[in-house]
C-alpha cells in the first residue's frame, strides 16, 4: 500500500514577496509593507533586510520612517492575489491535489505529493525541485515534507529551508516547536503557559484523557496535532490557469521607460507560465489605472502566438508609445489570452513572406508613423456604392492558389478628400471646369453613368459619373472621373486615370 | 527506381505549380520580375529587376499605376506579398482588384492626409520614406511600390541621394523590387531601371457623344483622335512605354538610343498580342523598343 505524502509550501511575509518580486530595483533594499490607514499604518510584512535592520511586525509607520536606509511600502491585495495565483500556478506543475492552507500574511500550501517519485525523484528532489521553480517566480518558501497533512503543514510555517519528516518520526520532529505553532484559541494558549507546556513535545507528552477532561473534547485534536497524527480531509482546489500579472507602484509612474521596465518583469512571468504548459501569448491586455480615477488600456495581438519576450516588449513599448497614457500610472495589470505555440510550416517551394514576428513589429511601428486605421490591408466592401473600402490588419497569411493576374485595366488615383469643382455645362454636358489651381477645358466627356443606392437610410447616394478628357490651362492634358452629387447638386474632381 | 526516374516523376507531380521543380534553374547574372504585361517585360529583357531600384516615371495620366498594379498582380499570382506606400493616399483598392491583386497578400502603407501645405508635404515625405525603409528591413516582401506620383520634383529632389543608396542595399539584400512611382527620375545611379511612361490617345467605342469643344493641341483626345470622333464609352487607353536606362543591360557599340520609338499593341481589349518592333533610326542605330499597352477601364459596363 502506497503511504500517503504530503508537501507544505510556506512563503512568509507574502505582502512583501508579492511587491518585490515584480520590482528587482528593490533587491538588496530593507523594505516593510505597511497596512491601514493613515495615519495608522503599521507593518505586516518585511524582507530580510529590514529585519536586520530591526523592524518588526506591528510597528509604526513613523517608526519605520526613523531609521535610516528603509523603504516601506503600501499593502497591495490586488499584487497579492495576482501573485498567490502565480504561486498556485508554479505549485501546480508538481501535483494536481493542491489545498490553500494560508493564514495571516503567509501564501501557505499543501500538495498531495503520493506517488509523484518517478516523475520527481525522491521527496527531497522533489522538495528542491519545487523550491527552485518557486524561487524563479520570485517567491521565497519553506517546504515541509510528511506523511501527515498537519505535520507537514505546522512543520513549514515554524521552519525555514527544506525539512523531510519520516514516516513515523512526526512527533520527535514536532517536539520542538513552540506551542503559538498550533493556532489555539486565547484561553488555552494562558492556561498552557501557566502549566508551563511551551513546546509541541510537552503537549503531546501530557496524557489524553486528563487533557481532555481539563480542557475540553478540543484538547484531543490539540495533542494529536502536537504528536502529528492527526487526520485530515484533503479538499483539493481546482486552480483556474489564468495569466494575469498585478502591480501597484507606491508613486505613480509618469516615465514610459520605468512602466517598460516592471512591464518587462510581468511579461517574463506570463511567458514562463505559458511555456510550462507549452502554451503561448495570443493576446497580451495592458490595463493601467491612472491618476485622477481614469483608466487606460492597449492591446497587443500578435499574428501568431509567441513566447518572444523581446518581441512582446517591443510590441508593447511601440503600442505604448503610439498610445501614451494621459497621466500617470499607478497601477499596472498585463492579462494574456493563451494560444497554441505559433508553428509555420515551411514549404520546399513556398514563396518567401515575412516572418511573423518581425512583420507585427514593422506594423506596430508604422502604425506609429502614419496612424492606427492607415496600415493594412484593403477589403472592398459589398456594395455599390463607389470607393467603398474598410482597412484590416495585414497578415501574410496562405494566399488563394492558381490566382491568375487579370488583364491590367486603367488605374484610378483618387483624390481623398474629392476636390470640388465648378463644371461650365453645355448641351447638358460637361466643357469645362475649374478646381482652385486650374482651369481645365474638356476635350471629350463620356457619360453619365448614374448611380444610387441606400435611399432608405442617411447614407444614401445618388451620383453621376464623367470621365473626361481635359486640358489644363498650363498646357498639359489629363483623363479624370468627374462626379456630379445630384442630391446636394454639387461637382467634385474624385479621379485622375493613371 | 533510378534517381533520375524519381525526379522525373516528383517534377511531373509538381508540373503545374513549379516547373522543374528539382532540377537547378539556369544561372541567371540579374534575376527579374516579370511586370505581368508582356511588352512592358520584352523592353525590359524579362521584367523588373529583383533587389534593385526600379523607377516608372511620367507625367499624370501617363500609365505609371497600371504599371506597377501590373506588376503587384504579377507578384500576387505568384502568392507573394506586396507594399504599396502610398504618399499623397491616392490608392484605388478596386483599381488593384480589378488588375487581379489579391488585396490579401498587399499591405496598404496610407501617409498622412493632412492638407497638402509644403510644410505637410515633407511630412508624408517623411513618413513614406521611414516606411519603405522598415518594409525594406523587414524582408519577406516581393515588391515594395514607393508612390511619389502626386508629389512635386521640387519636393521629392530634395530626397538625400544617400537615402537612394540605402534603399538600393537593402533592397539588394532582401531581394526586393522596390518601384517609385514619380514625375521625374529621383534615385538616378541607384536605380538598376528607369522606364518612362507617357500618355498616347483613348480607346473609346459607342455612339457620338463629345465635348463641345474640339480637342486641344497634345492632349490625349488630339493624339488619338478617337476620342475627337464622339464616342460614349472610354474603353482604355494606350500607353507608351520607353525604357530610360537599365544599369545592367549589354553594351551596344553605336550611337545612343534615340528619344523614342514606337510598337503598337495588336488587340485593344486586352494587353496580350503583337511582336515587338524593333525600329532602326535615320542613321542606322538600333532603337531600343518602346510599346503601346491597351489598358481597359475596371468595372462599368456600357449605358
Amino acid at each position: 500500500m502506497t503511504t500517503t505524502l504530503y508537501a507544505c509550501v510556506h512563503a512568509a511575509d507574502f505582502p512583501a514577496q508579492a511587491v518585490l518580486r515584480l520590482r528587482p530595483d528593490l533587491h538588496g533594499v530593507p523594505i516593510a509593507v505597511v497596512d491601514g490607514r493613515p495615519p495608522h499604518e503599521f507593518v505586516c510584512a518585511m524582507n530580510r533586510q529590514a529585519l536586520g535592520k530591526g523592524i518588526s511586525l506591528g510597528m509604526t509607520r513613523l517608526d519605520v520612517e526613523g531609521i535610516e536606509g528603509m523603504k516601506y511600502l503600501a499593502r497591495s491585495l490586488p499584487t497579492e492575489a495576482a501573485a498567490r495565483a502565480v504561486q498556485l500556478e508554479c505549485l501546480s506543475q508538481f501535483s494536481p491535489r493542491i489545498e490553500e492552507v494560508s493564514s495571516g500574511t503567509a501564501s501557505a500550501f499543501v500538495l498531495d505529493i503520493t506517488g509523484m517519485e518517478r516523475l520527481f525523484g525522491s521527496p527531497v528532489q522533489l522538495a528542491e525541485r519545487m523550491r527552485s521553480a518557486l524561487a524563479s517566480s520570485g517567491f521565497r518558501a519553506s517546504i515541509a515534507v510528511s506523511a501527515n497533512f498537519h505535520a507537514a503543514r505546522i512543520k513549514a510555517a515554524a521552519t525555514r529551508g527544506i525539512t523531510i519528516i519520516p514516516d513515523g518520526r512526526e512527533a520527535a520532529e514536532l517536539a520542538g516547536l513552540p506551542i503559538a505553532s498550533l493556532p489555539l484559541p486565547e484561553n488555552p494558549r494562558e492556561v498552557f503557559a501557566m502549566w508551563g507546556i511551551r513546546t509541541l513535545g510537552e503537549l503531546a507528552a501530557l496524557p489524553e484523557v486528563d487533557l481532555i477532561a481539563r480542557l475540553g473534547p478540543q484538547a484531543r485534536t490539540w495533542r494529536e496535532l502536537a504528536r502529528g497524527t492527526h487526520p485530515h480531509l484533503f479538499e483539493p482546489i481546482e486552480p483556474e490557469f489564468t495569466l494575469r500579472e498585478f502591480c501597484d507602484f507606491d508613486t505613480a509612474v509618469e516615465e514610459i521607460d520605468s512602466l517598460l521596465f516592471i512591464a518587462a518583469r510581468m511579461i517574463d512571468c506570463l511567458v514562463a507560465r505559458a511555456a510550462d504548459r507549452a502554451l503561448s501569448l495570443a493576446l497580451v491586455t495592458a490595463h493601467m489605472r491612472l491618476e485622477g480615477g481614469k483608466t487606460h488600456q492597449c492591446l497587443l495581438r500578435p499574428a501568431v502566438p509567441s513566447t518572444d519576450r523581446k518581441f512582446l516588449l517591443k510590441l508593447l513599448q511601440l503600442e505604448i508609445g503610439s498610445h501614451p497614457p494621459q497621466a500617470a500610472v499607478q497601477s499596472l495589470e498585463l492579462f494574456a489570452e493563451a494560444g497554441r505555440c505559433g508553428t509555420v510550416q515551411l514549404g520546399l517551394f513556398s514563396p518567401q513572406t515575412p516572418e511573423p514576428s518581425r512583420l507585427d513589429v514593422t506594423l506596430a511601428r508604422l502604425r506609429a508613423i502614419v496612424g492606427d486605421d492607415r496600415v493594412g490591408s484593403p477589403v472592398l466592401e459589398d456594395t455599390h456604392r463607389p470607393a467603398a473600402f474598410r482597412m484590416e490588419g495585414f497578415a501574410a497569411g496562405a494566399p488563394a492558389r492558381n490566382r491568375v493576374p487579370g488583364v491590367p485595366r486603367m488605374a484610378l488615383r483618387r483624390m481623398r478628400p474629392p476636390v470640388p469643382i465648378r463644371v461650365i455645362l453645355r448641351d447638358a454636358r460637361p466643357a469645362e471646369f475649374r478646381d482652385w489651381h486650374n482651369r481645365f477645358a474638356i476635350a471629350a466627356a463620356y457619360g453619365p453613368w448614374r448611380t444610387s443606392g441606400c435611399w432608405w437610410s442617411q447614407d444614401s447616394w445618388d451620383l453621376e459619373e464623367w470621365d473626361v478628357l481635359a486640358d489644363r490651362s498650363d498646357g498639359s492634358s489629363v483623363a479624370c472621373l468627374l462626379v456630379r452629387d445630384r442630391a446636394a447638386s454639387q461637382w467634385r474632381l474624385e479621379a485622375y486615370y493613371d | 527506381m533510378p534517381a533520375s526516374a524519381l525526379r522525373l516523376q516528383i517534377e511531373r507531380a509538381l508540373e503545374s505549380r513549379f516547373p522543374a521543380a528539382l532540377s537547378p534553374p539556369p544561372r541567371q547574372v540579374r534575376e527579374v520580375a516579370s511586370t505581368g504585361i508582356r511588352e512592358a517585360d520584352r523592353i525590359l529583357d524579362g521584367g523588373l529587376p529583383v533587389g534593385a531600384i526600379s523607377e516608372i516615371t511620367g507625367p499624370a495620366c501617363s500609365g505609371r499605376t497600371s504599371l506597377a498594379l501590373a506588376l503587384v498582380a504579377q507578384r500576387s499570382a505568384e502568392e507573394r506579398v506586396s507594399a504599396w506606400v502610398d504618399t499623397s493616399d491616392t490608392f484605388d483598392p478596386e483599381s488593384a482588384a480589378a488588375n487581379g491583386v489579391d488585396l490579401r497578400q498587399l499591405l496598404w502603407v496610407r501617409c498622412s492626409d493632412e492638407p497638402a501645405r509644403s510644410s505637410r508635404i515633407y511630412q508624408k515625405l517623411d513618413q513614406a520614406l521611414r516606411a519603405t525603409d522598415l518594409l525594406l528591413q523587414t524582408a519577406g516582401f516581393a515588391a515594395i511600390v514607393l508612390d511619389l506620383g502626386d508629389i512635386a520634383a521640387e519636393y521629392a529632389y530634395r530626397i538625400p541621394l544617400a537615402t537612394w543608396f540605402r534603399f538600393r542595399q537593402a533592397a539588394d539584400r532582401t531581394r526586393c523590387s522596390l518601384v517609385v512611382l514619380g514625375q521625374v527620375p529621383y534615385a538616378q545611379s541607384s536605380a538598376a531601371v528607369a522606364l518612362e511612361c507617357e500618355p498616347l490617345h483613348p480607346e473609346t467605342a459607342g455612339s457620338p457623344a463629345s465635348a463641345g469643344s474640339p480637342a486641344v493641341a497634345g492632349s490625349p483626345a488630339r493624339a488619338g483622335s478617337p476620342a475627337s470622333a464622339g464616342s460614349t464609352v472610354l474603353r482604355g487607353f494606350t500607353f507608351k512605354l520607353q525604357r530610360a536606362r537599365q544599369r545592367f543591360s549589354a553594351i551596344h557599340a553605336g550611337p545612343r538610343k534615340p528619344p523614342a520609338s514606337t510598337w503598337s499593341a495588336g488587340a485593344p481589349w486586352s494587353a496580350t498580342g503583337g511582336v515587338p518592333q524593333v525600329s532602326q533610326g535615320s542613321h542606322g542605330q538600333v532603337l531600343v523598343p518602346a510599346m503601346e499597352v491597351s489598358i481597359l477601364r475596371p468595372g462599368r459596363n456600357e449605358p
